[in-house]
């Protein structure tokens, strides 16, 4: 039997018994014609590709990253325990030297869901990076220096919310250009907190790219990052919807051209995202994916339908791919000049107002946030009020949330107790229904009104 | 019950046992060594023995054989020179495989629902026919990637070889040997299988004779041949001549013959157990769940070749009678090399054997005589670790439980860790843990209740331990599987194995019930083939439905089903007293 340069850990869950609703994109028979493919191409007969049974990620693990409303088991089902126990998973492997590599192939995904959940978005309920990197950083060490690469077609709005203030991660993202798809957002000049500033990277790409302009973003801008910020670990949110034949995008991405990237980005852990050419696209792609991370051969690996022309580029696609990387490249290497006091006052806290809508269960969600401006190691503690309109019920739900941040100053963490137990009054009163405090180095408690 | 009597011989690497079945009671045994050179010389020396102790029954009678001949053939590279064609289309790259054969590639493509997504090279089979015919090669498999959910390009190429190249007397389709996805299996499953169908071929001519000849002499005719079958990876059976087309299925009879002869004696078969058979070199684990027998994930592996051979579940230990035993600081280890001839037998090394003799625990078949020498290469070991020649022999038999009982735990592990796909699987897994410690082999009664006792189980050990494999091969049934796919919004159902493929409409004119009623009727049907009396005893094993949904819209569904007439062995009991052996005992706690 044949064997890999790299020891690969294969957590593998296709989750052949769960759907959002039978006609979902999301539902059981998206994994299928995947498993067909790896298993007809005794990809678990590899010496040193192993597979492994996913863990149930406990309520402990969710709230780490989330804050659940009204809790854990309202918003999830236990697909989703087992999809984020098993990115977990993976990251264990890695971590525990089991792995030099892994990858959670497992639905569903979890990139738009953010810290606050009152529902699905995006088919995302919770988030399986976000819980992956908080179990990293409680088990092995909070100093990780953990960076997210999401190559989903979408927008990764959730893992961008859960680490916007998060200096410890650095989020970038690339996706087709939120003018023209679901979630509208991820444009070049969201870039993160005031303790976190630059630390999100959005690469907005234009409709039409395909494998010469994702190859030129890694190759120009997402490798020369990665080299200046040098993470402890590199995660890939590997979504496979940028495919020539995804139905719900307009990328021109093709499986060599996912193999290359994994090739290029070389990362410790792959998590699935999205993708839903369930036929066409994922069987190859998660193919090349899996023998490029075992530092395989990957250049038989073709769609049956392949020809040279699907990933051709219009000339306009490749110079509006160049601007927009050198933008970027510029912003990152000024970050560290950027005037915060413009951008986010010169007050002790920074406010914002945001408007959050769940396609998948039709929710509206209104946020008020305010974020103590600390400084030095300190990221400064926060609260949000939210408020969440059901539209299917007609309910709406009140929350009030305060978040205190890994290593928080002893002030910020007696100001955050403050204002819980002012919420606490609130809820109590009536006149929130909820009050939440997530504090990952203590315990997340709720008080019910 | 039937009341025919029934030979089952184990021819197994050193000795071959046998052991006559007389409505469902062991009549007799007999062991004779093995005659590498050949084994139908050791079958026939080993059925006479058997007859005679049992006072020469002869009547007509069924033949069940359990031998190393097709391992044998595979394991020591005696295969005859043959052609294997592949057609893998896009993927994994071929060369990648880690095949340890020459394969010739042939354009053509085949995708996951089955569909033909490049036609298959003719020209380039003719020419690798040609070429290989002019050689002298006259074994041929032909397997392609996902030809289980389409053989066309299979039998493509099966035809023109069968019209133009009458050199080719063996010819083994992929699809044939097994419905299971895993290319690269296949291709070595049907290579192997078209490499060794001549020997196998010669094999069962030379045991026909034999049947022939033992009728003839009890009724001065030759015209009928009593019943022959061969034992199978998975604990069931083949008819004798059915083998030699699927001489594959035969390898690593063995372990399954044994775990086979667990379930015909153990006086408790249908709880949750573990059987563990120790020798003089190894000691092979497997697994009873509400017994029934374990099988293995994906297929057995043989000399390096991962195959998609049905194979009962089975670890094998380097923990035996004849182990090593070395002291590492204060701990022992036992295993996992031989040491060589226990002292106690006129050897030299100091074997679990020895310490177990020493104690009292193990009546060795040979004499005392060499007792003195043990005890003295007791005290040489136990001296340096401070121990005196009794403690020592005590602390071997403990460290031997103590690494089987590890060994034990780490083999449910195993197979606890198996993947599973669905949300209910991973929420309720099975409890497949053990109630109890199954023994057989001569050191079992010294090490099984031991280690039964660390790990908190009962334990039975076998009556007639020492012949369990000869009755476990009496005792098996002929088994067949069968997977079926049906894909009605391609409109297609296929069943590899049975050669058979048509076309299906959609529900409600073909829904799952009805592809499980398909599925049981040719697993039936295949199980007959191979010699089963009726077909009505197939069960599901696995099975898969899917919605295939295209522009939300279910355009059709995706049946995948796996049925089996599983294993199953005749219940053997235990009255002859003239077998001179243990009969064992139950206990525990």
């Amino acid at each position: 039997m044949q064997s890999a340069a790299y020891r690969v850990g294969l957590v593998f869950f296709p989750a052949f018994d769960w759907a959002i609703s039978p006609d979902h994109p999301e539902r059981e028979e998206r994994l299928l014609y995947t498993r067909d493919q790896i298993a007809e191409e005794g990809l678990l007969d590899v010496e040193g590709i192993q597979e492994y049974r996913p863990l149930i990620a406990s309520d402990a693990d969710i709230c780490r990253a989330h804050i659940c409303v009204p809790t854990v088991n309202s918003v999830v089902t236990q697909s989703h325990r087992i999809a984020a126990g098993g990115s977990m998973l993976a990251a264990d492997l890695v971590l525990e030297g089991k792995a030099d590599r892994a990858f959670a192939l497992l639905r569903p995904p979890g990139h738009h869901a953010m810290r606050i959940v009152h529902g699905s978005r995006g088919f995302c309920n919770v988030n399986n990076e976000a819980i992956m990197v908080e179990h990293i950083r409680s088990v092995y060490g909070a100093d990780k220096r953990i960076a997210i690469v999401d190559t989903d077609a979408h927008h990764a709005d959730g893992t961008q919310d859960i680490f916007y203030n998060d200096p410890g991660v650095l989020h970038i993202s690339l996706h087709q250009d939120g003018r023209t798809l679901y979630p509208g957002t991820g444009f070049a000049n969201e870039r993160g907190g005031p303790a976190a500033y630059g630390m999100t990277i959005n690469v907005p790409l234009p409709p039409g790219t395909g494998d010469p302009g994702m190859l030129y973003v890694m190759d120009h801008l997402v490798l020369p990052i990665l080299r200046d910020w040098q993470p402890d670990l590199i995660v890939n949110a590997a979504g496979q919807d940028n495919h020539y034949t995804d139905p719900l995008t307009s990328m021109s991405f093709t499986a060599q051209g996912y193999a290359r990237l994994t090739k290029m980005l070389a990362p410790d852990i792959v998590v699935l995202e999205g993708g839903y050419s369930i036929e066409g696209a994922l069987p190859y792609v998660n193919l090349g994916i899996l023998l490029a991370l075992a530092g395989m051969d990957t250049s038989a690996v073709r769609e049956p339908d392949w020809q040279p022309e699907v990933a051709a580029e219009s000339r306009e696609v490749g110079y509006a791919i160049a601007r927009t990387v050198e933008t970027l490249q510029d912003m990152w290497s000024a970050r560290r000049d950027a005037d915060l006091e413009a951008i986010f006052g010169s007050g002790r806290f920074f406010h914002r107002r945001r408007e959050i809508y769940y396609d998948t269960d039709n929710i509206a969600e209104r946020q008020t946030e305010q974020i103590r401006l600390c400084g030095g190691a300190c990221s400064g503690w926060r609260s949000i009020r939210s408020e969440a309109l059901h539209a299917f019920t007609g309910r709406t739900v009140r929350i009030g949330a305060v978040i205190v941040p890994r290593r928080a100053c002893a002030q910020c963490r007696r100001d955050a107790q403050g204002e819980f137990e002012q919420m606490s009054a609130d809820a109590r009163a009536g006149c929130l229904d909820f009050a939440y405090l997530q504090d990952i180095e203590g315990n997340a408690s709720a008080v019910r009104s | 019950m039937s009341c025919v009597p029934v030979v089952g011989i184990d021819v197994g690497g050193s000795n071959t046992d046998a052991a006559l079945i007389i409505c469902g009671e062991v009549a007799g045994t007999a062991k004779v060594p093995t005659d590498p050179d050949s084994l139908i010389h050791s079958t026939a020396a080993a059925f006479e023995e058997a007859l005679q102790a049992a006072g020469c029954v002869r009547k007509p009678f069924e033949l069940h054989l359990s031998t190393t001949l097709s391992t044998n053939a595979i394991v020591e590279g005696r295969g005859d020179p043959t052609l294997a064609l592949a057609v893998p289309g896009p993927g994994m790259r071929v060369e990648d495989l880690g095949l340890r054969f020459p394969i010739q590639q042939i354009a053509g493509s085949i995708d996951h629902r089955g569909r033909v997504t490049g036609p298959v090279d003719m020209e380039s089979v003719h020419r690798a026919l040609r070429a290989a015919a002019d050689r002298g090669v006259t074994a041929l498999s032909i397997a392609g990637k996902f030809s289980h959910r389409n053989p066309c390009h299979e039998l493509q190429i099966e035809q023109a070889a069968q019209a133009g190249y009458p050199e080719f007397t063996s010819v083994t389709t992929g699809h044939r040997v097994s419905g299971r996805s895993n290319f690269p299996r296949r291709l070595a499953t049907a290579y192997l299988n078209a490499s060794i169908a001549r020997q196998q071929g010669v094999f069962v001519e030379m045991v026909e004779e034999l049947m022939l000849r033992e009728r003839g002499a009890a009724r001065g005719t030759a015209t009928a041949i009593g019943k022959a079958f061969l034992l199978k990876a998975n604990g069931g059976t083949m008819r004798l001549a059915e083998s030699a087309r699927r001489p594959i299925e035969a390898i690593l009879s063995g372990p399954a013959a044994s775990t086979m002869g667990a379930l015909a004696l153990a006086a408790n078969p249908g709880a949750n157990a573990a059987v563990i058979d120790i020798g003089g070199t190894t000691t092979d684990i497997s697994v009873l769940v509400a017994g029934i027998p374990v099988f293995d994930r994906l297929g057995a592996v043989i000399s390096g070749h991962a195959t998609l051979v049905p194979a009962l579940f089975s670890r094998s230990i380097g923990l035996g009678g004849d182990s090593e035993v070395r002291a590492e600081q204060s701990a022992i280890r036992i295993g996992p090399r031989r040491a060589g001839t226990p002292t106690i037998l006129g050897g030299t090394a100091l074997t679990p054997t020895d310490a177990a003799t020493a104690l009292g625990l193990a009546a060795i078949g040979a004499s005392h005589r060499h007792l003195g020498r043990a005890v003295e290469a007791l005290a040489a070991f136990g001296e340096p670790i401070g121990l005196a020649p009794m403690a020592a022999a005590e602390a071997i038999v403990s460290a031997f439980a103590a690494q089987l009982a590890a060994e034990i735990d780490s083999a449910y592990r195993q197979l606890e860790s198996a993947p599973v796909y669905t949300v209910s699987e991973m929420l309720a897994p099975r409890d497949i843990r053990p109630r109890s410690l199954i023994g057989l082999g001569a050191p079992a009664p010294v090490f099984v209740p031991r280690a039964a006792a660390l790990m908190g189980l009962s334990f039975e050990l076998l009556p007639h331990h020492a012949a369990a494999n000869a009755v476990g091969a009496a005792a098996s049934r002929p088994t067949a599987s069968i997977t079926l796919h049906a894909d009605t919004a391609l409109g297609t159902l296929t069943i590899p194995e049975a050669g058979y493929s048509t076309t299906v409409p959609l529900k409600p004119a073909f829904d799952l019930k009805r592809a499980r009623a398909e599925a049981l009727s040719w697993a039936g049907r295949a199980a007959v083939e191979l010699g089963l009396d009726a077909a009505d005893d197939a069960s599901i094993v696995e099975e898969e439905s899917f919605n295939v949904v295209r522009g939300f819209r279910t355009v059709g569904h995706i049946y995948s089903i796996k049925a089996q007439v599983r294993p199953e062995a005749q219940r053997i009991g235990s009255l002859c007293s003239a077998m001179g052996e243990s009969t064992g005992g139950t206990g525990g706690r």
